[in-house]
């Protein structure tokens, strides 16, 4: 173990600790662009030049490694010199576009310009090199060349996170630019983290370009619900509108974040939204549409049939696990679910496309109920005439309701998720707008916290459970979220 | 675009590649061998990103089909010192053509390059691979008239 | 003195062995690896592409407990602007170079060696792959060489044009079939080199000198030149002189003696105004720092130059140095790999205030940026690209600011007019 001291306060640092990581462990920030702390290193763009006493150049924060004795200054005169040096270098060539650039507010340049240089330019702007300018890459990104100051953050984690390499640096000196071969798109499952990546406004989110500036939004930190693994994020989001989910880089679980999870929000604020009940295809409110479910229900009765779902929360499950012992007192519930868990692809992708699979296992061990095989095969037996479930798991039985034809009535957020030929649809919170409680597939557990309020009137769904107890008749008495896991031990 | 590579150039490609521990290693030299035959790098030909980047970094491989004989003019300082912006001038207005240009003939394709690593006979040109040195403004009139009558 | 390294006649195989060439080879294979290193300690064989590392000690640096493969490699991407020694060199003597891999291979304990040839030198790449196949057929590379039980396979490998594949680095990651951007160091190539193996990368002209050094001992190499500047060179002359061409003398040569004996001084009507001394990317000397100076690592650092390649650039006094500034700032900005900040956009810059200057649109304030920019490029960047533009601007603004200063007031000179190539 090395000690060493920088700026004056003396550090033991473990073996292989570069200078960068050093620093930052005394509180000492050291500029950067290219490095990035999950990536390799380049040491391209010379922002982290620091002094070594003795050494007869500064050195590379980023690539150099603490050694004994050694005594870094990271804000001596030379070092801060060169930082100016290089923020004029990185700037003559960038356009002067910041009051039309999607990146203003969490711009590396801009910020460290304020921070380390404030210099005028010397150069002549009719001089600087032209690049492509902004063309749309992929589904997901834009890409505007001038802006780029080829750190070639999104090289590496082209070639050493999704390991598909589609970006280059094509051509080299002043002329370089980062590109892909002609004809090809960025879609490799994870490209929006090349925008996080990037410290400038070169790679940009075209979900998110000009949606809104970045210094109004705020931020909540939540959890993805995109599948099994349970990614850390935080929802970016201001006046009840969420704008993207970003990645906690945590050890755990994440460091990035997949597209198809930074899309989920989508569905908060999707055209299919549901807001109101939904009887036979028609919406009506949510008052007769609660009746004329539970009376549907209370129809079947022993014949009815709950089943719970790995979308949904803990706390859900347990509210229609309460629903078919205390108000329908079937013995037709199902709360037994397995899939093989498990990452996919490499990086963060689970094989269980269900948040919850985990967690669904403490309500069934709390609450019992039969297997989902048993109740496929009581359903196809005809021996079931109403099911009462979130209307995703509708999947998960499919061929039993093909085969038999009970009446659905699913709680659904989007009108999307019905499945064909549901009786009845209840609208339900999101966990953007209400929390919940998750297992992911390391048995790691997960609580979403609500960035925006649901839609007026939609309420989260183990209150619409109550509501529906009620209108036959049984008080469920879940008047708060900590009620319904009364009685679930969750480890 | 039907860009195919022929079953010549394929046998000569296992040839080299058996040079390297990794057959990646052999991209130059197969690029070097693949323009012998097209003149030229083609990107409809690139299956990967990484060819793009070499082709372009590379200054030797052209990204446009070149004239028959491709005329390339040494710059550089000493080159420059024994008269080479004098001798570049005389084949831009000889062909009636610039820089990066090629002869509507498709004889010849005028470029400028850096250092030839001749400098002792400077000026220099290098025709396709071979070097002529020590250039005067006869020699390359001779040359021209040379590579005309090889047709 | 006879020289080591040019020779005439020697070309063919037959002719090399007949003056007792490849016996050096045979008489290493009988020494221990480390007896051939500790030879080439002595001798004080420095590195002749530009950087004068001595050789034996990066040879010694390859890791004694490595496993798996080890490489050698040849640096024969000779791109330096002035420099063109290295290809007369493997014309004339091909054979000297294969024979000094082989002795190097097997000193370091490489069973593969390459040559990486700059793309532009084709067709001796050619005439080398003819004299590797000639010492295969005798058994002096390849497998089990002169039944010693060491294999050590050799070909070449070119380059597709780029001066920075002149870096050991970049050279290697060009090697590999990537872009030559230079690696970052650590991990040095003796560590991590060539497909991630321990690796040797020398000069032409260094390892061109192992089997002399082998044959007579390190001592004998040791004592020509001057003092820690040990052997002989090959000096390139180019520019306004009687005889430019390669010449092989001995380190610490003055340049009075190179210009007038070896190259027949000035053409006539030229007067020298500066010189560059080793290839582009060392600092220019002024006349009469260049005729007092000894043409050795040592004597040139200590004026404030630079050994580099051995290429002399001798200039006259017809010529404009702003214009020549120019030549080789264009240079660099083409050639500059475009992967460190500093060098990317400093080597542009500094060439579009020298076309401004040039065309007689600069300012005064022009000059002092310019060496600004130079200073800011200077030791910032992974590889030495940027310092090889930033060092010979700082001097050439420094020792010929006059006319620079006339530019920036709108003069021009005799030299900026264009240069005609002879009639």
């Amino acid at each position: 173990m090395p000690t060493l001291t920088i700026d004056g306060q003396t550090i033991e640092a473990a073996k292989g600790t570069t200078l960068l990581e050093a620093a930052q462990q005394l509180g000492i920030y050291i500029p950067r662009y290219c490095y990035h702390p999950n990536l390799s290193v380049s040491g391209n763009c010379r922002m982290c030049l620091v002094e070594v006493e003795k050494a007869p150049k500064l050195v590379t924060a980023c690539s150099t490694e603490a050694a004994q004795g050694m005594a870094v200054l990271t804000a001596s005169n030379k070092v801060k010199a060169a930082r100016r040096d290089v923020l004029e270098f990185l700037l003559i060539n960038h356009p002067l576009d910041c009051p039309i650039c999607d990146q203003a507010g969490e711009c590396g340049l801009q910020n460290y310009y304020m921070e380390y240089s404030l210099a005028k330019s010397r150069f002549n702007a009719a001089d600087k090199v032209r690049r492509p300018k902004r063309r749309a890459v992929g589904p997901y990104l834009a890409l505007d060349n001038e802006r780029c100051i080829l750190c070639t953050r999104c090289v590496r984690f082209c070639s050493e996170v999704t390991k598909t390499s589609e970006l280059e640096v094509m051509e080299r000196s002043d002329h370089s630019y980062i590109g892909l071969k002609e004809g090809t798109a960025l879609d490799n499952g994870y490209s929006l983290n090349i925008a996080d990546n990037c410290p400038v406004g070169a790679f940009t989110s075209r979900d998110f370009r000009f949606k809104q500036r970045v210094w109004f939004l705020k931020k909540t930190p939540t959890v993805c619900l995109g599948c099994a693994t349970g990614c850390l994020i935080e929802a970016q989001h201001n006046e009840n509108v969420i704008y993207r989910l970003t990645p906690r880089p945590n050890a755990e679980t994440n460091t990035w974040l997949c597209d198809y999870g930074r899309m989920t929000y989508k569905a908060v604020r999707a055209g299919d939204r549901l807001t109101k009940g939904v009887i036979k295809n028609g919406q009506i409110d949510l008052k007769p549409a609660l009746r004329e479910a539970a009376a549907r229900m209370d129809e079947a009765r022993r014949s009815a049939a709950v089943l719970g779902s790995p979308w949904l929360s803990v706390e859900d499950n347990a509210a229609l696990a309460r629903f078919a012992k205390d108000a329908l007192r079937t013995e037709n519930y199902c709360f037994d679910f397995n899939c093989g868990q498990g990452i996919k692809d490499g990086i963060l992708i689970n094989n269980d496309p269900a948040p919850n699979t985990s967690g669904v296992k403490p309500v069934k061990a709390a609450c019992g109920g039969i297997t989902l095989t048993e109740l496929s095969r009581r359903i196809a037996a005809g021996r079931i005439k109403a099911v009462l479930m979130e209307a995703r798991a509708a999947a998960l039985i499919k061929d039993a309701l093909k085969a038999a034809g009970p009446r659905l009535i699913v709680f659904a957020a989007n009108t999307g998720e019905i499945p064909a030929g549901a009786y009845a649809a209840l609208p339900y919170a999101s966990y953007f707008e209400t929390p919940g409680t998750f297992v992911n597939y390391q048995g790691l557990l997960r609580r979403t916290k609500p960035p925006v309020e649901a839609p007026e009137g939609v309420k989260p769904l183990w209150a619409v459970v109550n509501e529906l107890a009620s209108c036959s008749g049984t008080s469920l008495g879940l008047d708060s979220v900590e009620e319904t896991l009364k009685g679930i031990y969750i480890k | 675009m039907g860009f195919k590579l022929t079953e010549e150039f394929k046998a000569k490609a296992e040839k080299i590649c058996t040079q390297y521990p990794r057959r990646d290693a052999a991209l130059i030299p197969l690029l070097l061998e693949l323009q012998k035959e097209t003149s030229y790098i083609a990107e409809e030909g690139m299956d990967y990103s990484r060819v793009k980047a070499v082709t372009t970094f590379y200054t030797m491989f052209n990204r446009e089909p070149a004239g028959k004989y491709h005329l390339q003019v040494c710059r550089n300082i000493s080159c420059h010192m024994a008269g080479a912006p004098g001798l570049l001038e005389r084949l831009r207005k000889k062909l009636a053509i610039a820089e990066g240009e090629t002869t509507k003939d498709g004889l010849f394709t005028l470029s400028c390059v850096e250092c030839l690593g001749a400098c002792g006979l400077a000026p220099v040109i290098q025709v396709n691979d071979k070097y002529f040195e020590n250039l005067t403004a006869e020699k390359v009139d001779a040359l021209l008239e040379n590579l005309r009558h090889e047709l | 003195m006879e020289n080591i390294l040019l020779k005439d006649n020697v070309a063919g195989i037959e002719a090399y062995v007949a003056c007792g060439g490849y016996k050096p080879l045979k008489k290493a294979l009988g020494l221990k690896p480390a007896e051939v290193i500790e030879e080439v300690k002595k001798s004080n064989l420095r590195g002749r592409g530009g950087a004068g590392f001595p050789a034996g000690l990066k040879w010694s640096f390859i890791p004694k407990d490595s496993r798996g493969s080890r490489y050698l490699v040849c640096n024969a991407d000779e791109g330096e602007p002035g420099t063109f020694k290295d290809r007369e060199l493997m014309l004339k003597n091909p054979h000297a170079l294969i024979e000094g891999m082989a002795i190097a291979g097997y000193a370091i304990g490489a069973g593969r060696g390459y040559i990486y040839i700059r793309g532009e030198f084709a067709a001796e790449a050619q005439l080398l792959e003819k004299a590797l196949a000639a010492a295969r057929s005798k058994n002096f590379i390849g497998k089990n060489i002169l039944n010693s039980g060491f294999d050590f396979e050799l070909s070449t490998h070119r380059g597709a044009g780029a001066y920075i594949c002149g870096e050991e680095t970049a050279l290697l990651q060009s090697l590999e079939g990537y872009t030559g951007r230079p690696r970052l160091k650590p991990p040095f190539p003796a560590v991590k080199g060539l497909f991630g193996c321990p690796t040797v990368i020398n000069n032409v002209e260094t390892l061109a000198a192992v089997p002399a050094i082998i044959e007579k001992g390190g001592d004998w190499y040791a004592s020509i030149g001057n003092g820690k500047s040990a052997g002989t060179k090959l000096f390139c002359v180019s520019g306004p002189v009687n005889k430019p061409g390669v010449y092989e003398l001995p380190l610490g040569v003055t340049f009075r003696e190179l210009l007038e004996k070896s190259c027949g001084g000035m053409k006539p009507g030229k007067k020298l105004k500066a010189v560059i001394p080793g290839g582009s990317s060392t600092p220019v000397l002024t006349a009469e720092e260049a005729w007092a100076v000894k043409l050795d690592y040592e004597s040139l650092a200590a004026s404030g130059s630079m050994l580099g390649s051995g290429a002399v650039i001798v200039i006259d006094e017809s010529q404009c140095m702003v214009k020549l500034l120019e030549v080789l700032a264009r240079f660099y900005h083409h050639e500059s790999c475009g992967q460190c900040t500093p060098c990317r956009e400093g080597c542009g810059w500094i060439e579009k205030i020298l076309n401004r200057l040039e065309e007689g649109k600069g300012s005064a304030e022009d000059i002092d940026t310019l060496y600004s920019v130079a200073d800011a490029m200077k030791d910032r960047t992974i590889c030495p690209l940027a310092d090889a533009l930033a060092l010979p601007v700082m001097s050439f603004v420094k020792k010929f600011r006059s006319e620079f200063s006339a530019h920036a007031a709108g003069k021009t000179c005799a030299g900026s007019q264009r240069i005609e190539v002879r009639e």
